[in-house]
């Protein structure tokens, strides 16, 4: 049997999708499906490209989350998938953007929250949430975890009560 | 297919056998070297061997190329063309069950041009209960009026209302003198309350005058209530419906009507179920269906499915021409075989764990039998897998399967939903909605998302859907798994 990380249900080997709450059981990268209409992880980080500090990834130079309470932009780093979530002290894995200086433990943010995924072939953006404890929404509608959200300029993104609009200028 | 072997004696009949005896012949060695029944070993190839035989003899441009002793036929020889795909390549060789899925295409073939055309005999069977008084009465009239029209020379038509009881508007004749019909048609009003079971027995009783003639037989119900205490006669008037070779197709329109209880009967005779919101869209959704309907290259499409030991078929979905779930039976009626409208059946099968000297997996056995006019056509096929080899990565699904079955849990996710209602769990049906908006979020179907979103929180508020929404999210999610 499959469990399903989402809602874990049992589902029989083969399936793809929890039958109860819908997630796709595999991932994209399992399942080795590029050519689907869920873009595969594999374009993600090419060798050398993402992970090449100093230059910045192909078509991630313009975005931006932009936080319209403080009137103030995340600091983002210039990689094709960054994580974002709270830094606390001795955490083991880090988060790429720390949200502590946007009161992040009250905010509800979980010490990884999300993960924002740039893909160049379809050159779309995702949310991922990481199973974060107060969820992560998309224009209001919260989002399964472990599962690609497509974003696109002007959406709200909201990180626990924390919220940003996406900017992806043309 | 292999020259050294004989397929008449595989099937156990002279060279000259008929078209029937063949079939016949055939019926019986399946059956006897079926592997449910057969348990010695070599069954199965053996029940493979007669499936390959009669695939050869049934088909008449095949089983003459064969008897000229060639091998040269061309799949494009055939008038219809079968294909198949899998969820896997493969079986997996472990100790627990696992599923798969198959897809069944059936078309007719490209070079088939002019086909036979078969008449049509068809009863409109309308809703004129007091719901229906003004502009829905109004367009249904018009609507009826454009089919009147557009008849053949050969087409029979019928036309019946119902409200608790029926009317025979026009008994069934030619549409030779539309002007006159369509006059009479313009004369109906209104009024009582809605029995579709009066409308349906009268509709088929029409139908049936000319059931022995060479015609497309299609019933066309159309309602906008609620049918009480009548429903399980009118299943059973589907079931002979469906036995007689008449399909029956049903539109709904508003938000009143039963939307299980209208499935239930198309499906039953391979019709289809549609929901129609705007008014608009009547006309030419009758149009489409009547034009269909006079391409047919087969008036009737059967499907028979037969699951091999071990294995189960946990359900089958019509994807194409127009979704719809199937009945869960071993000879379905599927409809008209359109010219240029392919069928499509996603099936799901539940696999117990193999025996170790097993190397292909035989899943199912199936048939397609097409009533067409010259004649019965029978299309046999299998459905089986090789084994994985340990540690072979199987291949990863194709698109279309994958896409099909993505599209599917989400259907069925609104499906639950509402079982989780009828046993009294709303909360569990609020988080339901709420995963299938995020769902069809992620796929980029916003308006869909908000109308489930809306529910969610009418299922929140209130322990149950609305009735608009309801309807717009069980036929918005399977108007998905549509291609393209």
């Amino acid at each position: 049997m499959i469990n399903c990380k989402i809602c874990k249900n049992q589902e029989y080997v083969g399936a793809f999708f929890c039958s109860e709450c819908g997630s796709q059981l595999l991932s994209d990268q399992e399942l080795d499906i590029d050519t689907l209409v869920i873009p595969s992880r594999d374009g993600t980080t090419e060798p050398g490209q993402a992970k090449n500090p100093g230059e910045l990834a192909e078509g991630l130079s313009d975005f931006g989350l932009y936080n319209a309470d403080r009137d103030q932009y995340l600091e983002i780093p210039s990689s094709h998938e960054f994580t974002i979530g709270r830094f606390v002290e001795g955490q083991v894995i880090t988060p790429d953007v720390d949200l502590n200086p946007f009161e992040a433990y009250d905010q509800g943010i979980s010490r990884l929250h999300a993960t924002i995924r740039y893909v160049p072939k379809s050159q779309n953006y995702f949310v991922v949430d990481l199973g974060s404890a107060n969820g992560t929404f998309v224009n209001g509608y919260e989002i399964p975890a472990n599962s690609e959200v497509p974003i696109k300029h002007g959406d709200k993104v909201k990180f626990g009560k924390l919220e940003f609009t996406v900017l992806i200028p043309e | 297919m292999t020259r050294n072997t004989d397929y008449y004696r595989k099937l156990n009949i002279h060279p000259s056998a008929s078209e029937a005896e063949i079939k016949r012949a055939y019926r019986r060695a399946a059956k006897k070297a079926h592997p449910d029944v057969n348990k010695q070993e070599g069954a199965t190839e053996l029940f493979l061997e007669i499936q390959e035989a009669f695939s050869v003899l049934s088909i008449p441009e095949q089983r003459k190329a064969y008897d000229q002793g060639r091998d040269d036929i061309k799949p494009d020889d055939l008038p219809v063309k079968l294909a198949t795909q899998f969820s896997r390549n493969g079986i997996f060789r472990i100790d627990e069950p696992q599923i798969i899925y198959a897809i069944v295409n059936i078309k007719v073939s490209e070079h088939i041009k002019k086909i036979e055309e078969l008449p049509l005999n068809l009863a409109i069977v309308l809703d004129n209960s007091t719901s229906m008084s003004g502009a829905r009465l109004g367009i249904l009239k018009s609507a009826s009026a454009d089919i009147i029209r557009d008849l053949g020379e050969e087409d029979l038509i019928s036309l019946i209302t119902f409200n608790d009881r029926a009317e025979i508007v026009l008994p069934s004749q030619s549409g030779r003198e539309p002007q006159k019909l369509i006059n009479r048609v313009g004369t109906l009003y209104a009024e009582g309350g809605t029995e579709i079971f009066q409308g349906l027995e009268a509709g088929l009783e029409e139908i049936k005058k000319n059931i022995r003639g060479n015609y497309v037989h299609h019933l066309l119900l159309i309602t906008d209530g609620h049918t009480y205490g009548d429903e399980e006669k009118c299943q059973k008037l589907a079931e002979e419906a469906a036995r007689r070779g008449i399909v029956i197709s049903a539109l709904g329109i508003g938000n009143e009507w039963n939307d299980q209880f209208i499935d239930q009967i198309a499906t039953q005779t391979g019709g289809m179920s549609l929901y129609i919101k705007e008014l608009e869209q009547v006309q030419p959704f009758f149009r489409n269906n009547v034009q269909n309907l006079q391409k047919a290259y087969a008036k009737q499409l059967i499907l028979e499915i037969q699951t091999a030991p071990d294995v189960d078929l946990l359900s089958a979905f019509r994807l194409l021409p127009e979704p719809s779930p199937l009945p869960d039976q071993e000879v379905i009626s599927l409809g008209v075989l359109n010219q240029d409208q392919p069928h499509r059946i996603l099936f799901e099968f539940l696999v117990q764990p193999i025996a170790p000297a097993v190397e292909r997996v035989l899943l199912a056995n199936g048939m397609f039998t097409l009533k067409r006019k010259t004649g019965d056509l029978d299309l046999p096929f299998l459905l089986e897998r090789p084994t994985l080899t340990e540690g072979e990565e199987p291949e990863p699904p194709p698109e279309i399967i994958f896409n099909a079955i993505s599209h599917l849990t989400l259907y069925r996710l609104q499906e639950k939903a509402q079982l989780d209602l009828d046993q009294g769990k709303p909360d569990r049906a609020y988080q339901r909605m709420i995963n299938l908006s995020s769902h069809l979020m992620s796929r980029g179907e916003r308006k869909l998302a908000k109308i489930a979103m809306q529910e969610a929180d009418h299922i929140k508020n209130r322990h149950t859907f609305s009735p608009d929404g309801k309807k717009d999210i069980k036929y918005g999610t399977r108007r998905l798994m549509l291609p393209g």
